[in-house]
């Protein structure tokens, strides 16, 4: 055991783990040493408190206008969680220091030491903060506290200092005369480094906001676990009758949308095929580059084509007066009738063009002595384009088809929301779009419930397109994710 | 040559319901572009009662000068433009420069690290935690926002991870040789012999930055200044007749507004305003549409 696991690297990897726990604690607001004061923000990280004075002062507006709090003294936990972040910032570098040979592992164990003693500044700092706070005349409005993270973070500084004496004795010493260097295969490691970190920012950290589906969380107030409940909003979600209503009307309409969507997908296939049969090659390239420009403009913009178009003085209206079908002109936008099918020619204006590039770059890779020997077999054109064109392309549509299904549940959130007023709103609200409503705007807001749904979505999501790519497999022997 | 086709009726008329057929759908996806067109360059007046249809009337270009002087109007057109750029070429770079890295078969944990990259694509927190997340990380209300999180996206990784592979590795090889560092073959060797690639993935990335809302409708909530254009177009077009109280406030005398305003034509023009730069970059975008399309059919 102690043979495949030297004592000098036992040393280094457990100083990493200190080192990564407490550069992660700097993003977790719940151990935010800088939180000193109730008027601070307690969703927000020691990361952030450090990049931005806003984040501490935003509360502090009337405070200060009072004189209840002295700016110095905000300007002082500023430099505190400042010099926290040096430390931080230090204990990042000596992470990737320790990836080098034994002289750089060295210099990373020094850069430790500086990081742990701006670490323990740092908390010092924010601690006299603290005590500066109870000068205040009304300490009751400005809350002083002692926040946790704190102690947290002194503690994980300590701890990181002596992992790193430790490893300090056991590494061998290095040889004179070597150079610093580092191995190219964490060379490279180092490189792609910054780029994880963005990805788990922003990729897997959200997935830790699950856990609001499980929790009574009212925004404002701190979670806390006298606030978990469990699968209650789970069980609120078919239990309470209007909700249940609400959600049933919101399912119907996303699984209606995607299954015209769907039923209707083979419309680029046969836009490309019937184009392809079109002689003049400039005529094609025109039709291709001019159908295509829809899918580059943003739904708003989609929108205000609609708004000029379908408004009371768009050209419609002028063109149905001009024809006498009706008296007067009205605001189509403002119609509910036939909701779903106008969606779905909306999608298919803007997408359809788009969508068939790709069967077209199919088409124009299929062996033109197929063609030919269909034609000698004495195969009319459509024979030809059913027998032969059309089998070339399904491999293709398949794929489609089946990511198609797998997003069943997604429609996307913008073409609904430009199209959405009190008289489509019954049977334009998808579920993307009710869950933005839900989470993020009717008043007070249901974020567990609406994180909950979420959730579901994702699940289910997931489990289709594994489904999807087994199907594949099935099918063609050929996955597809 | 027994058995040429000839043309029957049949073909003949296959070939003139295909052509018109075709025409007009082209016409379908052209002519409102066309038609928001000439509604901004026309005559007001006749354009607030609808009567601009297919011929321009009275043409002049004031729409255009003074939709600058539409409240926050300027201030949104330079947010967005500065989120296009910087976004698009932070975008590109890390593109470029991961694709790169995770060809590099003697990277520390390359397979693991390309995993945890892709599989991103298949799994998303929703929309709630997102929003709580940036909340977390501050990049709420903060031009930073916008621009961080579209950085390293996973399909554009598969693009240039594919695209850097078949460059052939002598290149590289030899640079080594010479002493090169990773980054001095990236940045001298790779990055120029991936331009195609590059720029196929500047096109979507730049659009996508052009065209976001969300973002800015949710983020940014408490502080306007960040608004991106589309978002300030969304709200003229549900607010138009709140703008012309605005301006009848302000900027704007009053003979002005017999004449050129109409909510309808701000909107109009507002909306040709954030079109024209995507199309003036369209013809030259559009031969790497395929490429990336075709790249994109190869799975990671």
């Amino acid at each position: 055991m102690l043979k495949r696991f030297p004592r000098d690297r036992v040393a280094m990897i457990a100083l990493r783990v200190c080192i990564v726990v407490t550069f992660t604690a700097a993003f977790v607001p719940s151990v935010n040493p800088a939180r000193v004061a109730g008027l601070i923000n307690k969703n927000v990280s020691l990361f952030t408190n450090m990049i931005s004075t806003a984040s501490i002062t935003s509360g502090f507006g009337r405070a200060l206008n009072q004189g209840w709090v002295e700016p110095t003294t905000l300007g002082l936990i500023f430099i505190g969680a400042l010099v926290c972040g040096l430390g931080i910032a230090l204990l990042g570098a000596a992470f990737c220091l320790s990836l080098g040979n034994m002289k750089l592992q060295r210099l990373g164990l020094m850069f430790v030491l500086g990081a742990a003693l701006a670490g323990f500044t740092g908390t010092t700092i924010l601690r006299s903060a603290y005590s500066l706070l109870y000068d205040s005349p009304r300490v009751d409005m400005i809350q002083p506290m002692m926040p946790v993270g704190n102690m947290v973070f002194y503690i994980l500084f300590s701890v990181t200092l002596l992992a790193a004496a430790a490893a300090w004795f056991v590494l061998p010493k290095p040889k004179p005369g070597e150079k610093y260097s580092i191995a190219p295969k964490y060379r490279l490691f180092l490189m792609i480094l910054p780029f994880l970190v963005l990805v788990g920012l922003f990729a897997y950290l959200p997935l830790w906001g699950w856990r609001y589906a499980f929790f009574d969380y009212r925004p404002g107030f701190d979670l806390t676990m006298d606030d978990f409940v469990g699968f209650q909003w789970l069980r609120y979600l078919f239990e309470n009758p209007a909700t249940r209503r609400h959600i049933g009307k919101v399912l119907t309409n996303t699984l209606a949308m995607s299954g015209i969507g769907i039923a209707t997908s083979w419309l680029p296939m046969v836009f490309a095929i019937f184009l392809s049969e079109m002689r003049s090659g400039s005529f094609k390239r025109s039709v291709q580059t001019l159908t295509t420009v829809p899918n580059f403009i943003s739904w708003v913009l989609v929108y205000s084509v609609a708004f000029a178009i379908f408004s009371t003085e768009g050209f419609l209206n002028w063109m149905l007066v001009g024809i006498g079908v009706i008296e007067e002109g009205t605001n189509w936008l403002m119609s509910g009738s036939n909701i779903w099918l106008k969606m779905w020619a909306w999608g298919t204006w803007k997408g359809l063009g788009w969508g068939a590039i790709i069967y077209i770059a199919a088409i124009s890779s299929i062996d033109q002595q197929l063609y030919e020997a269909a034609t000698v077999d004495g195969a009319g054109r459509f024979k030809r384009m059913w027998h032969v064109t059309v089998p070339g392309l399904l491999s293709t549509y398949f794929v489609l088809l089946l990511l198609g299904i797998a997003n069943i549940l997604s429609n996307g959130l913008e073409q609904y929301l430009v199209f959405y007023n009190p008289r489509t709103a019954a049977s334009i609200e998808v579920l993307d779009l009710f869950v933005y409503h839900l989470g993020l705007t009717r008043d007070g807001g249901n974020i567990p419930l609406a994180t909950l749904i979420g959730v579901l979505k994702s699940v289910i999501s997931v489990t289709l397109l594994f489904c999807a790519n087994r199907a594949s497999k099935w099918l063609r022997g050929e996955s597809i994710v | 040559m027994k058995h040429m086709h000839k043309q029957t009726f049949g073909d003949h008329l296959f070939h003139f319901l295909n052509s018109v057929f075709f025409t007009l759908f082209t016409l379908l996806c052209v002519f409102p572009f066309y038609y928001l067109f000439i509604n901004t360059i026309s005559d007001n007046r006749l354009v607030g009662a609808g009567q601009i249809n297919f011929l321009p009337q009275g043409i002049h270009l004031d729409n255009y000068l003074r939709v600058f002087n539409v409240p926050d109007m300027g201030q949104s057109l330079f947010i967005t433009t500065a989120r296009t750029l910087l976004g698009t070429v932070l975008m590109v770079l890390a593109s470029g420069l991961v694709g790169y890295l995770v060809t590099q078969k003697n990277m520390y944990g390359r397979k693991i690290i390309y995993r945890f990259i892709i599989i991103t694509m298949y799994f998303n927190a929703g929309l709630i935690p997102w929003f709580l997340n940036m909340t977390m990380l501050g990049l709420t209300n903060s031009f930073w926002g916008y621009i961080i999180p579209a950085v390293v996206q996973p399909f554009n990784i598969i693009l240039t991870k594919t695209y850097i592979e078949s460059i052939p590795g002598e290149l590289e090889e030899s640079a080594f040789i010479d002493g090169a560092g990773y980054l001095t073959v990236f940045s001298r060797i790779i990055l120029p012999l991936s331009k195609p690639i590059l720029a196929t993935i500047a096109v979507f990335g730049a659009v996508g930055h052009w065209n976001s809302l969300m973002d800015s409708m949710i983020l940014m909530l408490s502080e306007p200044k960040l608004y991106t254009l589309q978002h300030r177009l969304w709200i003229y077009l549900n607010t138009s007749s709140d703008i012309q109280k605005v301006m009848d406030q302000g900027r704007v005398t009053a003979s002005d507004l017999s004449r050129l305003l109409n909510n309808r034509v701000i909107s109009l023009t507002v909306a040709m305003v954030s079109i024209i730069p995507i199309l003036l970059v369209y013809p030259f975008m559009q031969r790497y549409f395929q490429k990336g399309l075709m790249l994109g059919a190869v799975k990671g």
